[in-house]
């Protein structure tokens, strides 16, 4: 069954790409706009055999990895405190709900103005988006801790930290592993985008000068690269996820008694 | 050993007012096994969390060894209607029973010996390794009993531990009850709404009335102390003493 999903994938995936050489070489798009598909896999190649791809590839992944750690250890951390903390999250949350939807392209202005084209203005940029993504999981997973487990664990004796560690963040873990996936999915847009426009170094900052240098395969090819990139990410974070959750429900596939 | 005085408790909240337990005195002796019963919904869970320290009262007082309960008291574990929820499923088994005994401070190698020593005692010794969710209702309800023995309680609480498991379980982990109590010499104050198991298990059985909840009758269980399935369940003795508990609790629901 497996088997045969991938082979017919990998199937449609080769349709796509032989449409992608046929329409421009039949003349129904601009091909200097729309390169077939082989020219744009040459400039990939030429690509990958420039050492200042490699560099502007590890600029972007640099802000992506240190923006998604930031957020996800703000966003965890703060969600749980906001949880424990006895009316806290009455206090905040309507503060959360005004922030939570400014899109981070909005602070471009402001990221400009505080750092420049430094990794700091990506790093802003990048760390707002994540940050909200994981936060929201880390409330609505403490909000699942089940009342027994709590009071089973406050029967034993376990004090307030012991029952974080031990009931309420092994709840919580099913959703910061949704959180964490989500914000290294917008992690890498905001990390892109911040290069793109702002002109922080890194792979969006080399599609903008193959753009302005008429080298539009090689623009292609960039592209092809961050979409593969947002392809690992979340394979690897599934993987992840699975790994972490062996016990849990939604891996396991079925339903405790 | 334990004192139970006025205790009355009304929880409030979103506009509707519920009087759980009214007016509640008796006392357990050390080394007791005895047994609550009463209706459905009289209060018997919201009776035992006051014992067990998670719920304080309204009014009245728990008092156990002399000294006032006012949270979870050390000595004490509690076993919970529902086991499901009150294992871990991101622990083994053998993690879940270990755990209380981590915040005891103890060695390490005291504690393998404690689960070791508890997983054998409910027959599970080979299932240290199982997630509970991969075991039996009857089977993950043993766990919680372990989980309870290893902590080496003075006062072991359970809430009708047996209530959601199938009869030929139910009668093998009523005699692991008993088994366990006498081997080891823990008070048990143990809650059901099964009149014959109250019979069965107690060498007392307190009875309490419908909501609002107030003792209604204690009496002593003078059947002998090796208790079997098929002969104590059977014999004259037995009946008598579940037909005046019956009545007792008939007699309560129509509220004389
Ligand atoms: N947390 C709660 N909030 C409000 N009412 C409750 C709560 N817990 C129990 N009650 C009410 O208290 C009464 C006794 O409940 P409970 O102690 O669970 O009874 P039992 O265990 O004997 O079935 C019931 O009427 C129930 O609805
Ligand atoms: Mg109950």
């Amino acid at each position: 069954m497996k088997g045969a999903d991938a082979a017919l994938g990998a199937a449609g995936l080769a349709a796509f790409l032989v449409l992608c050489e046929a329409v421009p070489r039949l003349g129904l798009v601009d091909d200097d706009y729309f390169p077939p598909a082989g020219r744009v896999a040459d400039a990939l190649g030429r690509e990958l055999a420039d050492p200042a791809f490699w560099s502007a590839l590890g600029d972007t992944l640099t802000g992506w990895a240190l923006g998604l750690a930031i957020a996800v250890g703000a966003g965890v951390v703060l969600g749980v405190v906001i949880s424990v903390v006895p009316y806290l999250r009455q206090v905040t949350a309507s503060t959360i709900e005004f922030l939570r939807p400014i899109p981070s392209v909005a602070l471009i202005p402001l990221a400009v103005l505080l750092y420049g084209t430094e990794l700091r203005s990506v790093l802003l940029l990048v760390v707002y988006a994540a940050f909200w993504q994981v936060l929201v999981q880390v409330l609505y997973g403490v909000r699942d801790v089940d009342p027994v487990a709590e009071e089973t664990a406050r029967s034993y004796g376990l004090g307030p930290w012991a029952r974080v560690r031990h009931v309420l963040w092994p709840t919580a873990l099913p959703y910061v592993m949704t959180g964490v996936r989500l914000a290294a999915a917008v992690a890498l847009i905001l990390a892109v985008t911040a290069e793109l426009v702002i002109g922080a170094p890194g792979l969006g900052a080399r599609i903008a000068v193959a753009q302005t240098s008429q080298a539009v395969p090689e623009m292609y090819a960039l592209i092809v690269v961050t979409g593969v990139l947002g392809l690992l990410i979340n394979v690897g974070a599934r993987s992840v996820e699975r790994r972490a959750l062996a016990w849990h429900q939604s891996v396991r596939g079925e339903v405790a008694v | 050993m334990l004192d139970v005085h006025g205790l009355r408790k009304v929880y409030e909240g979103s506009g509707r007012r519920t009087e759980a337990v009214r007016d509640l005195t008796f006392t357990v002796e050390a080394g007791e096994l005895v047994c609550l019963v009463g209706p459905s919904g009289c209060g018997k869970t919201t009776l035992l969390k006051c014992v067990g320290g998670l719920l304080s009262p309204t009014s009245g007082e728990v008092r156990l060894a002399g000294r006032r309960v006012d949270g979870p008291p050390p000595g004490t574990a509690f076993v919970f209607q529902e086991y499901g929820r009150s294992l871990f499923p991101w622990m083994r088994v053998g993690q879940n029973v270990e755990l209380p005994l981590k915040q005891k401070k103890l060695s390490r190698e005291r504690r393998r010996a404690l689960v070791a020593d508890a997983l054998e005692s409910v027959g599970l010794a080979d299932a240290a390794g199982a997630y509970p969710w991969q075991l039996s209702g009857g089977m993950q309800q043993r766990v919680a009993i372990a989980r309870a023995l290893a902590y080496e309680p003075e006062v072991l609480l359970m809430d009708e531990p047996f209530a959601a498991v199938d009869a030929q379980t139910r009668a093998d982990l009523e005699d692991l009850v008993r088994r366990l109590w006498r081997e080891r010499g823990i008070t048990i104050l143990f809650v059901t709404h099964d009149i014959d198991e109250a019979v069965y298990l107690g060498e007392r059985v307190i009875v309490l009335s419908a909501s609002p909840t107030v003792v209604r009758e204690q009496l002593k269980v003078d059947l002998p102390d090796g208790r079997d399935q098929v002969h104590t369940r059977v014999s004259p003795r037995f009946a008598e003493l579940r037909t005046r508990v019956y009545e007792q609790i008939q007699a309560a629901k129509r509220g004389r």
